[in-house]
């Protein structure tokens, strides 16, 4: 049972920091362009299907497919924003709606270019760390420790460089941001394409771990945007947590409860939080 | 004026005199029905400016709890309407007073009636023994109707069920009117312009939006209802987010400062993909330009922008 117990508990961990790097997405854009970007998961998927493409079909290693796979997806992310985002700014409603067309069309195309049948890509890494009776699968190691610390890179980046002090400024009051010599509309596209690069490289690093289908980012970004609130919109540690306590919810609420409800235990933890915190664990109150 | 507006109610009632495709009129039916989800949800959104993603639960409870009491307790359809709107009504006061007693604004209640809405679907999708899971339910009854001069009959065939359906839309667009044109509808206004004002003149607030919430969801229940009764058919999917964004989509592309604007969303939306033959994966991509275009395009939908460019001339 221990065993069982922390097995599931390490999954879900892995789990959770990829909804926590959706969930940095979610946070970032909605506290700088005011809307919620529901398309980030379909970014996530072109990462994974790029990175499988480029392993599998094209025969790169994988440490090196990363860094295409990244920018392939942060270019159709600067695409939509230019297309698209750049026209929805502070309209939640127009911006959730363009998400979903957005949503739509990309499926569509990842279903003509790849089929709905699920992809595996080859094994990047094999082997398992040997800790007494438990296994910790390395490559799920080497996936927690590469998300987290992108997590807290960004963190450091935004509370430490001037652009990530102006994101912070210009949340807190546009107009003031502005008149500061912060160029608002640059920022705004950076933080929806830097968005769309996390997304990226969750997806990259998801296809080395679970097949690929086109319909996978569907889950992500729910669970990414529960994540956001559950850790308080605008806080990038926030995100982390709470996209690991979303996972282990799920992980170890499945041992002991009908697994066929795990999706609903995170969300009863999201209403509950947004009842009695609504500002989320780690967001400020205002 | 008057006379314009009852003009498409009678053109659309004249139709099915003059055009005889079942292909067509199906089209027309889907759209009738969704209409009534469109329109039902528009009260909520448009009018009283909450952004509530429970609606599409409201259409699947009333769908499954119609059927289940016919199948149950062997009632008729008119019957069976009544405890799906009950059981709506129980669920909405309860959703909608945890939302409203804690003040949930515009993305946080959109996000709490979603997790609900979720509950409400994997509630459907797993009790098997009940709502037989993701296979869903066929509906193998059709309503019996009683008209004075024709008897009683079976509500069957693509004429029939044309009328039956413009006949719950019209019904649906009057409960909507006679609300929005009553004191209720200027408090629900009240409500959308701004919150604090319309408490600081004591509206109560918290019991409007929870009655526009209802309301909303009833008539949503009630179109559920016709719609699997039509199908024949009933599955987990029609509580599916993408169904409640699906109405969404048809407010905000007809329009949602009117009462009939989502109906011509309903039919945009409804019709084009079908009007032009497309493979699955083509029909998706056009979904998702319409709503693309529409919203950068259009921001007033598509009878906003119809009716202001009269209004400006």
């Amino acid at each position: 049972m221990g065993q069982l117990l922390i097995g599931q508990t390490l999954n879900g961990v892995i789990v959770g920091t990829l909804y926590g790097i959706i969930a940095l997405g979610v946070t970032l854009t909605f506290g700088i362009t005011g809307i919620v970007n529901f398309a980030l998961g379909e970014f996530m998927m072109i990462g994974a299907y790029l990175t499988w493409y480029l392993v599998d079909l094209v025969g790169l290693p994988f440490p090196i497919a990363l860094l295409p796979a990244v920018v392939g997806a942060a270019g159709c992310g600067f695409v939509a924003d230019q297309l698209l985002f750049r026209f929805t700014r502070n309209n939640l409603v127009n911006g959730l709606l363009v998400s979903i067309g957005l949503i739509s069309i990309i499926e569509a195309g990842a279903l003509l270019l790849w089929s709905a049948t699920p992809k595996d890509m080859s094994y990047v890494l094999t082997g398992a760390l040997q800790l007494g009776a438990i296994s910790l699968p390395k490559m799920k190691l080497v996936v927690f420790a590469l998300l987290a610390a992108v997590i807290f890179l960004t963190y450091a980046a935004l509370s430490r460089t001037w652009m990530g002090r102006a994101a912070f400024a210009f949340a807190q009051n546009a107009e003031a941001a502005m008149l500061m010599g912060v160029r608002t509309a640059r920022l705004q596209s950076a933080v929806v394409v830097y968005s769309t690069a996390l997304a990226g490289f969750g997806g990259a690093l998801y296809a080395s771990l679970y097949s690929l289908e086109p319909a996978m980012g569907g889950l992500y970004i729910l669970k990414g945007v529960e994540a956001a609130i559950l850790g308080g919109i605008g806080s990038p540690i926030g995100s982390l947590v709470g996209g690991v306590i979303l996972g282990v919810t799920e992980a170890i609420g499945s041992i002991y409860l009908p697994s066929a409800f795990r999706d609903a235990y995170g969300l009863l933890f999201v209403v509950a939080i947004l009842l009695y915190r609504p500002s989320g664990l780690f967001g400020s109150d205002r | 004026m008057t006379a314009l507006r009852w003009l498409p109610w009678a053109a659309l009632a004249l139709l099915p005199l003059v055009l005889h495709s079942n292909f067509i009129l199906t089209i027309f039916i889907f759209s009738f029905i969704l209409g009534m989800t469109a329109v039902s949800f528009n009260l909520v959104f448009g009018f009283t400016g909450q952004l509530s993603m429970f609606h599409a639960a409201a259409f699947g409870i009333g769908a499954y709890t119609t059927y289940l009491s016919v199948s149950l307790w062997h009632v008729s359809f008119w019957i069976a309407l009544l405890p799906a709107s009950a059981l709506t009504v129980a669920i909405s006061l309860v959703v909608g007073a945890i939302c409203f007693k804690f003040k949930l604004k515009a993305f946080y209640f959109a996000v709490v009636t979603l997790a609900f809405s979720e509950l409400a679907r994997l509630v459907v999708l797993n009790w098997n023994n009940v709502t037989n899971g993701t296979l869903g339910l066929m509906v193998l009854d059709k309503p019996v109707l009683w008209l004075p001069g024709a008897g009683s009959f079976k509500i069957d065939g693509t004429t029939a069920w044309y009328y039956f359906s413009l006949v719950g839309l019209m019904l649906t667009v009057l409960v909507c009117a006679i609300v929005l044109r009553s004191w209720i509808g200027r408090c629900f206004a009240a409500i959308r312009l701004n919150e604090d004002l319309a408490q600081t003149l004591g509206i109560d607030i918290f019991r409007y939006k929870l009655l526009s919430f209802t309301i909303a969801n009833i008539l949503a229940a009630l179109a559920g209802s016709l719609y699997a009764f039509y199908t024949g058919y009933i599955e987990p999917s029609y509580l599916s987010i993408a169904q409640s964004l699906d109405i969404i989509a048809m407010v905000l592309l007809g329009g949602r400062t009117s009462i009939v604007g989502p109906i011509v969303g309903a039919f945009v939306l409804t019709g084009l993909p079908h009007v032009i033959e497309l493979s699955a994966e083509m029909r998706a991509m056009l979904y998702g330009l319409i709503l693309i275009l529409t919203i950068l395009l259009m921001p007033n939908g598509i009878l906003g922008t119809l009716v202001g460019r009269r209004r400006a001339a």
